[in-house]
């Protein structure tokens, strides 16, 4: 028997993606840019390049250099991904037991440890909190409270109502605010990385490009 | 605009300490700014017919000469103004000779 | 910040029909590339470090997420729907007078262009394309510091960047030309002007004959050395473009096809541009886009030849000439935005005994800071010197005697960072450290 949330959830699940179907469309909407300049390197190394080993912590300097930060995004995003895959198995009538349990929990755990430090870190650094927009404390709060709000669902079943309910606000809000990232980092990381691939600064000739 | 006191008088200068009016320049401001400016201990003749050939070629023409010119006319060796001058003949000796800033990558 | 009198004034008397103009040259700028890059930032703040701005002061306004935020943010407001709806809750903000100010003390201000925190983007933002789009719409709304526009007035005048005329520049070459026969014991020397049929055009910046033609002797005495068919022209010489730093792409086109027409001209085979970033940047990658075609021939920075001459075997040098330690200095727009980034290592490899790499280098070096027009722009000389301090933390921890820049406008920032840090470093040419450590095969003077 389907229940009201679940309906709502799969609803809120089809507005995220087609609204996210369309600002993909607006996005690239504004067109391929033709370029004239001969290419001196390979763009699509540059692709390979940005998605793999470009994305070790090692080949950037902000990520060296911040790794407690670094690894809490990290951290946050895996527990959003658990919590998506938990979504998913409830929907399909699914109950986690035994060590498949212990392997969602562990994630979901410090997703919502790393979305509050993350949190924490945006609304107690001077310098963060006045580069951010009230976006930027709701997407937080709204994928943070999902991730938690997963964790403790795990414990208890009661929890069932709050838990899609906030899937459902998540969902809502991911095409409206900045969690639109969960396409546009991939749209433009292979635009980046097919520039620079075109113009021989991807791949960098030593990895990790330092001396 | 900063401006720099000199002898009494606030000159309007640049944020990079080029005169806005070059009109106001003295041979005394030279030395001045030789000082402050370039941290030249003391002027010597050479420095002194490189200012003066900037300074002349500037009135005339409106615009800084080429450092081909300064060596021709001043006879000082092209190395040598680097030596004189070291933040070189377009920050260092027009800057003293009171030209406005010229254009380009200098 | 010195106060922004001049454009103050020109501030206060924008209509709203200049903003929608402003506004139509940004949109006129974005692809889908860019319109992604302006959805995706999530204001982490972890590429505040990556700007050299920010590691010299840590404001606010130095970090690469709040320019980009400016920017974003009009996007936001006037380029969606949600945007307008919802303007407080997603920061989006309209375009007036007071958003105009921040962008030019942002963008003209606090950014030398250099792409170094396009590269430290967690999602991967290309930031410095979507800042040089907003510049495009400053200059389109008359917004560009007037010293920095009059350098590219002055190319488009007189044909180069600082108005030398055509017999200051022909008789400075012909005096050069003197200075090299005595300099290589050779008579027959030469620096050919206007050589039609030429294999390869050399062009120069400006401020090399007109203050500084050591660098340029020493180009002409590697030519010599390599027995190189080449030429300079008389007209259409000059390698700077200015208008990649208005942002104005008509004119920077008009600057560029001033060295298309010299090739067009003289029918040589590879444009060779000098030792300059931003004008490898232009020739090479920019050039085509905003004249809209291909170039009909090879356009490579000297670098790149000197490099071949060496592997042919066409240059013998004795590096015992260089013993003190030589660093390398990474110009923005030819190493991160060019792609020439080994070329320089491999020759000073073999021209000098140490060469220590600074720390980051190659695609990661920090900028200068005279990039992006920086240094035309006096009013904001104090910021650029403040942010170079971090390139002259690095050259002094290399422990270098000599640094190495292969870009005209990067050395004059470094001579002034030298003085102002007292570096106590001499800084030179690519070209200058090959020429001095040459070797002929007939003893020179004889």
């Amino acid at each position: 028997m389907i229940s009201g949330l679940q309906i709502g959830v799969l609803a809120s699940g089809v507005w995220a993606l087609g609204l996210l179907g369309a600002l993909h469309r607006r996005a690239q909407g504004y067109g391929r840019r033709e370029l004239f300049a001969r290419a001196a390197g390979d763009p699509r190394k540059g692709v390979a390049y940005a998605f793999g080993k470009g994305m070790s912590p090692a080949a950037k300097e902000s990520a060296r250099e911040h790794l407690p930060t670094w690894f809490a995004g990290v951290g946050y995003h895996l527990g959003i991904l658990a919590g998506l895959g938990y979504v998913a198995l409830l929907l399909v009538g699914i109950e986690l037991d035994g060590m498949l349990r212990l392997g969602f929990q562990a994630p979901l755990l410090a997703g919502a440890l790393c979305g509050t430090g993350l949190l924490v870190k945006r609304a107690f650094t001077p310098r963060l909190r006045a580069l951010s927009c009230p976006d930027d404390f709701l997407s937080n709060l709204l994928a943070t409270a999902f991730v938690a709000l997963a964790f403790a669902r795990t414990i208890s079943a009661r929890l069932d109502a709050a838990f899609l309910a906030e899937t459902m606000l998540l969902l809502l809000w991911v095409p409206v605010g900045k969690i639109r990232h969960c396409l546009f980092f991939f749209t433009t990381r292979y635009h980046m990385a097919t520039h620079f691939g075109r113009r021989g600064t991807f791949p960098p000739a030593s990895f990790p490009p330092r001396a | 605009m900063p401006t720099i006191e000199f002898s009494g008088k606030q000159l309007e200068v640049n944020e990079e300490g080029f005169l806005v009016h070059p009109e106001e320049w003295t041979e005394d401001l030279a030395a001045h700014l030789a000082c402050k400016e370039e941290g030249l201990d003391a002027m010597t003749d050479e420095h002194w017919a490189v200012i003066r050939f900037i300074r002349g070629h500037y009135e005339a023409n409106g615009s800084a000469p080429m450092v081909r010119s300064i060596c021709r006319t001043t006879g000082v060796a092209l190395k040598r103004i680097y030596e004189l001058f070291p933040s070189g003949p377009a920050r260092g000796a027009c800057k003293l000779a009171g030209l406005p800033k010229p254009d380009g990558c200098v | 910040m010195p106060e922004l009198d001049e454009l103050e004034a020109r501030l206060a008397r924008l209509e709203p029909a200049d903003f929608e103009r402003g506004l139509a040259v940004f949109r006129g700028k974005l692809r889908g590339a860019e319109a992604s890059y302006l959805e995706t930032c999530v204001r982490c703040g972890l590429c505040a470090d990556s700007c050299h701005y920010f590691r010299a002061d840590h404001e606010l306004k130095s970090i690469p997420a709040y320019k980009l935020s400016q920017v974003a943010s009009v996007f936001k407001r006037h380029c969606t729907v949600e945007g307008r709806l919802a303007s407080a809750l997603l920061g989006a903000k309209s375009f007036d007078r007071a958003m105009a100010r921040t962008w030019v003390e942002a963008i003209f201000g606090r950014c030398s262009l250099c792409g170094r925190c396009s590269l430290n983007c967690t999602t991967g933002i290309h930031i410095a394309t979507v800042l040089r789009a907003a510049r495009s719409a400053l200059a389109e709304m008359g917004l560009v510091p007037s010293d920095l526009q009059s350098v590219v007035t002055q190319s488009l005048e007189s044909g180069n960047n600082m108005g030398i005329t055509k017999q200051d520049w022909i008789e400075t070459v012909e005096w050069l030309e003197e200075e090299l026969q005595t300099a290589v014991g050779d008579p027959g020397a030469r620096i050919p002007v206007d050589k039609e049929g030429a294999r390869v055009l050399f062009t120069v910046n400006p401020r090399e004959p007109k203050f500084f033609p050591l660098s340029l002797q020493a180009s002409a005495t590697v030519f010599h050395a390599a027995k190189e068919d080449w030429t300079v022209a008389s007209e259409g010489w000059d390698l700077t473009n200015y208008g990649l730093f208005t942002g104005d792409s008509v004119q920077a086109g008009a600057i560029a096809d001033n060295l298309l027409r010299s090739m067009q001209r003289l029918g040589c085979r590879v444009l060779i541009i000098g030792e300059c970033g931003h004008g490898y940047a232009a020739a090479r990658w920019e050039a085509p886009e905003w004249l809209g075609r291909e170039h009909g021939f090879e356009v490579r920075s000297f670098l790149e030849l000197m490099e071949d001459y060496f592997r042919e075997g066409r240059l013998k040098v004795d590096p015992d000439r260089h013993q003190d330690p030589v660093t390398l200095h990474d110009p923005c727009n030819l190493v991160r935005h060019g792609g020439v980034c080994e070329p320089q290592r491999t020759i000073l490899r073999r021209t000098v005994r140490r060469f220590v790499e600074m720390i980051p280098n190659r695609a990661e070096n920090f900028c200068c800071g005279g990039g992006g027009g920086q240094l035309a722009m006096a009013r904001f000389q104090a910021k650029r010197v403040q942010a170079g301090g971090v390139k002259a933390e690095q050259i002094r921890r290399s422990g270098a005697k000599t640094v190495v820049a292969p870009c005209h406008n990067c050395i004059d920032q470094l001579m002034e960072l030298n003085r102002e840090y007292r570096l106590g470093v001499s800084i030179k040419t690519v070209a200058e450290i090959v020429a001095d450590a040459l070797v002929f095969d007939q003893p020179v003077g004889r």
